[in-house]
């Protein structure tokens, strides 16, 4: 005897056992006991469509068996818009509590992406986005690369309008911590040039500011392929000539004998020269040290650039 | 199909180097018939939200590897069909819910087995029927819901379209009808999600992903646009981040900047670089190597890294990457 069969609150409910099984040992699953029960009961309801406290209780029981199971937050969701409260206040109240038992299973299960949608239904809903800055840091300290967490983080800034509420900061620090997180660099370009009809970093003043933020960067781990794949973007799209950056460049990726820092600042050091009248045949061997050096893995890439520049490739005669 | 995970770990076993070892083809297939007879398993009920799509997997990695019939093809169509819903949509498992993501695997199960025939003969106008659920999940912005709670995801975009375009009815393979779906839309809310660093996410803003740059593309190569949209600086642009995800240590590749290697990036920047004609600007050999690595050489299956313990999305992936480097006896795969 189970849980719900033996609880007289349930006892007006003819549980739906799953007709799966038969003769196709395809489709026959073995469930655990008490999962097995509790699936029938949802079925009940949702076969007679009642939406009631003690059914969010039901899928409350079954989530924490299976966050995974898409069907029981569909049905959760729906059951708790319609059972939310007769008033303004009492709906509020219940989105609050949804929203903290949501805290505990969103820190239990990092990998589920139902909740957090389930989470935009509900502080949608809610119309408040009190608390759930907070909440995300929190996450962030268990997995600061966790890409569904992120893509809730940018759904509550353009719901809410927080572009200029704290979210440069908010990148600032998360990159202060860990410079090689690629997410909260993403993240930055986001706040910079994401909201709609800000001209971003093809404005002149955010632009010097996002250059120097990226050159601080650098200049704290010349390795890191963040910081050079975010200054380049902000070149390109703020429209500087690659030339501007040379000197900078120069000091990670010293050509005539100085000492390479970094395999992307050769790179990009390679791209500077072969715009640069007359600088083909220096640029060709930018590539070559990469290709020798500096990332052999890629190769046939760097063989591929000069080949673009007009430069012989290898085995071809010098 | 049961997706639980092991028995085996991969790289456990045989001190023999990958190179002598090759891929255990037939352990391979054993193990993944072995996970049809695992049903009992506690885990086995935790993944049943994600069955249709475990049975895509290893199918689709039988026929990879030369043996389509290793899965009676009568017990596979059977069970697909007990998964759509009246609405033409399919759930996971029976009594699951519709949703995009389980309807794409059905179409590619069912053109994979009989190309709709069974499904033809059992639901009139089956075809058109799947078509329309999809084609219904679109939204005014051009991008595909999930399901009817509106959430939306470059995947889902992409399934739409490959299954459409399996189905044999994307607007362009039925010019005189009017269509069913607005493919420009779909193609400029793929394009909006091109990120600074030559990449695509999941959406507008979102970070590059490979597995999202594969939905992308796939998704742009399906519509035809993909060389008109990136030009040859994009194509260039896009192969170097790709490339980059190429680890000097292991030989395999990750997913994003700074994070841990998987082998079924394999796949995902594998069948993106070959899309874009980029596929040489990767060793291949290391590649391959780290593949082997993840197997287990003894029980068969593989592993998202050499340790881990195996099960079936990663046994696909991995031998859909070496299917696309061209691995001796794992037949060729179309990387869109």
């Amino acid at each position: 005897m189970g849980k719900y069969s033996q609880d007289p609150q349930w006892a007006d409910i003819t549980p739906l056992p799953t007709d799966e099984g038969g003769p196709n040992p395809l489709a026959a699953i073995a469930y655990s006991d008490e999962y097995a029960e509790t699936m029938s009961y949802l079925r009940a309801v949702m076969a007679a469509d009642e939406k009631s406290e003690r059914v969010l209780a039901l899928t409350e029981d079954l989530i924490d068996m299976n966050p995974a199971h898409y069907t029981v937050w569909l049905y959760r969701a729906e059951c708790l818009f319609a059972v939310g409260g007769a008033t303004e206040q009492e709906r509020q109240k219940s989105l609050r509590q949804e929203l903290e038992w949501l805290n505990d299973t969103a820190l239990d299960h990092q990998k589920n992406y139902q909740i957090w949608h389930h989470r935009m239904l509900v502080v949608d809903k809610l119309g408040s986005v009190e608390g759930e800055q907070e909440f995300v840091e929190q996450m962030f300290d268990k997995d600061a690369k966790n890409y569904h967490v992120w893509s809730y983080r940018q759904w509550m800034v353009r719901r809410f309008d927080l572009w200029e509420k704290g979210e440069l900061e908010f990148t600032e620090g998360l990159i202060g911590r860990d410079v090689r997180n690629n997410s909260a660099w993403n993240h930055r370009w986001f706040v910079v040039n994401g909201r709609e009809g800000s001209e971003g970093v093809k404005d002149k003043g955010v632009r010097t500011r996002e250059v120097e933020f990226a050159m601080q960067a650098i200049g704290r781990a010349p390795g890191n392929q963040c910081g050079w794949n975010y200054l380049r973007g902000v070149a390109r799209k703020g429209g500087m000539g690659l030339g501007e950056l040379k000197v900078f460049v120069g000091q990670f990726a010293g050509l005539e004998g100085g000492e390479v820092r970094s395999s992307h600042a050769l790179d990009l050091m390679a791209e500077i020269l072969a715009e640069e009248e007359g600088g083909r045949e220096e640029a060709g061997r930018a590539l070559d040290m990469l290709k020798e050096k500096y990332d052999p893995i890629r190769r046939n890439y760097w063989e591929y650039r000069k080949v673009m520049l007009g430069l012989p490739a290898a085995g071809a005669a010098a | 199909m049961s997706l639980v995970a092991g028995p085996g770990r991969g790289g456990t076993g045989s001190g023999q180097l990958p190179d002598e070892l090759g891929l255990v083809v037939q352990k391979h297939v054993a193990y993944i018939q072995s996970l049809d007879t695992r049903r009992d398993e506690l885990e086995s009920h935790l993944t049943e939200h994600l069955r249709i799509s475990g049975i895509y997997w290893g199918l689709t990695a039988l026929h990879l590897l030369g043996q389509p019939a290793a899965l009676p093809p009568e017990e596979v169509i059977e069970f697909v069909l007990s998964c759509l819903h009246d609405n033409g949509g399919f759930g996971a498992a029976p009594g699951h819910d519709a949703h995009m993501l389980y309807t794409v695997s059905a179409v590619q199960i069912l053109a994979m087995v009989d190309d709709f025939v069974e499904l033809e003969m059992r639901v009139p106008n089956g075809k058109m029927k799947i078509a329309r659920y999809i084609a219904d999940l679109q939204q005014p912005n051009g991008t595909f819901a999930g399901d009817e709670w509106g959430e939306t995801d470059t995947r889902f975009l992409y399934g739409a379209l490959n299954a459409l375009s399996l189905l044999n009815l994307l607007p362009p393979q039925r010019k005189d009808e009017p269509p069913l779906i607005n493919v420009t839309a779909a193609t400029d809310h793929v394009k909006a999600c091109q990120n600074f660093d030559g990449g695509f996410g999941v959406a507008p803003g979102a970070e590059s992903h490979a597995g999202q740059i594969f939905t992308c593309l796939g998704a742009l190569s399906i519509t035809g646009e993909l060389d008109s949209f990136l030009g040859e600086e994009g194509k260039d642009r896009l192969g170097a981040w790709l490339s980059e995800r190429q680890l000097d240590d292991s030989g395999g590749f990750n997913g994003r900047p700074m994070k841990l290697v998987d082998v079924c990036y394999a796949w995902w920047v594998g069948s993106s670089l070959a899309m874009i004609g980029k596929m040489d600007w990767i060793d291949k050999k290391k590649l391959t190597e780290f593949i082997l690595r993840c197997q287990d050489p003894e029980e068969g299956g593989i592993a998202d890294r050499p340790g881990d313990m195996v099960d079936v999305f990663h046994t696909h992936f991995a031998i859909a990457g070496l299917s696309l480097i061209g691995y001796p006896g794992v037949m060729l795969v179309d990387p869109a």
